[in-house]
């Protein structure tokens, strides 16, 4: 058993996520999503910034460990460029085994995805701005 | 930031351990060396004697160091131990006098834990909550004590926060009421002046590693006085006054007592030293926005600077600090991301809590340990400044 806590793709995307902060203020069509989580205080934002269909650019901030930090980054990598129906077909599963996130915080991988899918549906509601959710483990 | 650090670590972790001074090594090792002194000092031929002479030298500097007399001193493995050692022993002796004890929810767990362990035995305890510095107020305390209290305890410096309690004025209040005061001097043992000549303290926890002695020995200090009576937790050989059977580890007693003897000479300018390096480490990062410093600087030990900062997560934090060796406020990487139950206890919210960090450092810390500290805790801020949610007011 490792005594690392943290796996070099942890490292790479916490020491350079490249998507971290705000959306272009000047941008004109920008969509957010907010999800938070009570207990722990951990919360993700999410902000697209629109091109007709496709998010043409993911911007992330994130209060949580490094590995919901390097999740989300992963994700806005992944997701970038896309049409935002693909944001509901999360892969958690992939990115836990990808950053061997300890099974202990499962919960905060699901409140990714559920920004993720806070995200894709107001995009496609055609709200600027998506719900604020909050959620228990 | 985005690699694994080869930067060579920076160790400010004192209050977890010290390293061992190179004087205190020489000692020991001249024991465990061929010829050395290794026999069991329970024995009466002339090795187990001279082995015996070595530890009652150890004695005597240890009680040197905090202005008492040998015969008040009996050695353990270290603070947790001389802190149950003192805490149950006294319990159990005097439960027929009574079953209630006193403590405060800022101790280490090593006494939390004990007298948690005497409430499911039947004992009664009241945990008396600091102020919001960390302090304990002695009307609070004189307020508690009932009739049937017995003990006590209440440590002298804080192992997070590094709040230094009046242990003085506790103790003349325990005295005033008759009731037994310990105090778990794990932290201030060796770094800061304890005269138990003067100071009305019963029983007393120190360990050497905390000042650049060896880990696994301490010892427990009990007053010359017929009340200070304790009931021993082990059975099975009459050393140490019955009170802690077993062999006694010579070479660890031996440099117990180096250590001490040390420190009895370099107490002055360590402090100094120790004050000089708290300065400039807080001159260094104390315009970081939405940083506090956690304890009443007022009544703070000098070789611990703990801060919280609003809006940076902990386990975040401590990543973006490697390679510093530093302590956090939370409990990584749990599920519950529990922060610390000391700085809750002061009435941080868990996010503040949490995001922690206890910079502690002593007599081998250098003037470039901290100013690499100044510059990595900046810089990791700013790092996560940039990830995390903004400030709001």
């Amino acid at each position: 058993m490792s005594m690392e806590p943290y796996n070099d793709a942890v490292r790479r995307l916490f020491g350079n996520p490249r998507h971290a902060g705000d959306p272009d203020a000047s941008y004109p069509a920008v969509v957010t999503a907010e999800v938070s989580e009570s207990d722990a205080g951990f919360q993700v934002l999410l902000a697209a910034e629109m091109d007709g269909n496709e998010m043409r650019r993911l911007r992330f901030r994130v209060f949580g460990c490094p590995h919901l930090i390097a999740a989300t980054e992963e994700l806005c990598s992944r997701f970038e460029g896309r049409l935002p129906e693909a944001l509901q077909d999360v892969p958690v599963a992939q990115l836990m085994e990808l950053l061997e996130v300890p099974v202990e915080k499962t919960g905060r991988m699901l409140l990714l995805e559920d920004a993720a899918h806070s995200l894709a549906a107001a995009i496609l509601a055609g709200e600027p701005s998506g719900a604020l959710r909050n959620r228990r483990n | 930031m985005n690699e694994k650090s080869t930067l060579h670590p920076v160790y400010l972790d004192d209050a977890a351990t010290t390293r061992l001074d190179p004087l205190v090594a020489d000692v020991m090792c001249a024991c465990l060396s061929e010829g050395g002194t290794f026999a069991n000092p329970a024995s009466m031929h002339a090795a187990g004697r001279a082995s015996y002479a070595l530890v009652e030298r150890a004695r005597r500097q240890v009680a040197d160091l905090l202005h008492t007399v040998s015969r008040t001193l009996i050695f353990t493995s270290g603070a947790t131990e001389s802190d149950n050692l003192a805490i149950a022993g006294a319990a159990h002796f005097r439960a027929h006098r009574g079953r209630h004890l006193i403590t405060m929810p800022t101790e280490h767990k090593a006494v939390i834990d004990c007298f948690a362990a005497l409430e499911r035995q039947g004992f009664e305890v009241t945990w008396l909550k600091p102020d919001r510095d960390g302090l304990l107020a002695v009307g609070d305390l004189e307020a508690a004590i009932r009739t049937d209290t017995q003990l006590v305890s209440v440590m002298h410096v804080n192992n997070e926060t590094g709040v230094i309690q009046d242990i003085h004025a506790i103790g003349e209040c325990c005295r005033r009421r008759g009731v037994l005061f310990h105090c778990d001097a794990a932290q201030s043992a060796g770094k800061l002046p304890i005269d138990l000549s003067g100071l009305p303290v019963d029983l007393l926890s120190l360990t050497a590693h905390k000042f650049y002695g060896p880990k696994g020995v301490g010892a427990l200090y009990l007053a010359d006085r017929p009340e200070c009576h304790i009931q021993p937790l082990m059975h099975g050989g009459g050393q140490e006054r019955r009170l802690r059977p077993g062999t006694l580890a010579v070479h660890q007693i031996a440099g117990f007592g180096a250590a001490a003897a040390i420190a009895l000479e370099r107490q002055p300018d360590d402090l100094t030293h120790m004050r000089r390096l708290n300065e400039r480490l807080w001159n260094g990062i104390r315009a970081v926005p939405g940083i506090a410093r956690n304890g009443d600087p007022g009544h703070g030990f000098p070789g611990i600077l703990n801060v919280s900062v609003q809006g940076i997560e902990g386990e975040s934090l401590m990543l973006a600090l490697a390679p510093l060796c530093v302590a956090s406020g939370s409990a990584c990487n749990s599920q519950s991301g529990e922060s610390s139950y000391v700085l809750r206890a002061l009435g941080l919210d868990d996010r503040l809590a949490q995001s922690a960090i206890r910079f502690s450092f002593g007599r081998f810390t250098q003037e470039s340990d901290i100013d690499a500290a100044i510059a990595r805790y900046t810089a990791a801020v700013s790092h996560l400044r940039g990830i995390m949610p903004a400030l709001t007011a």
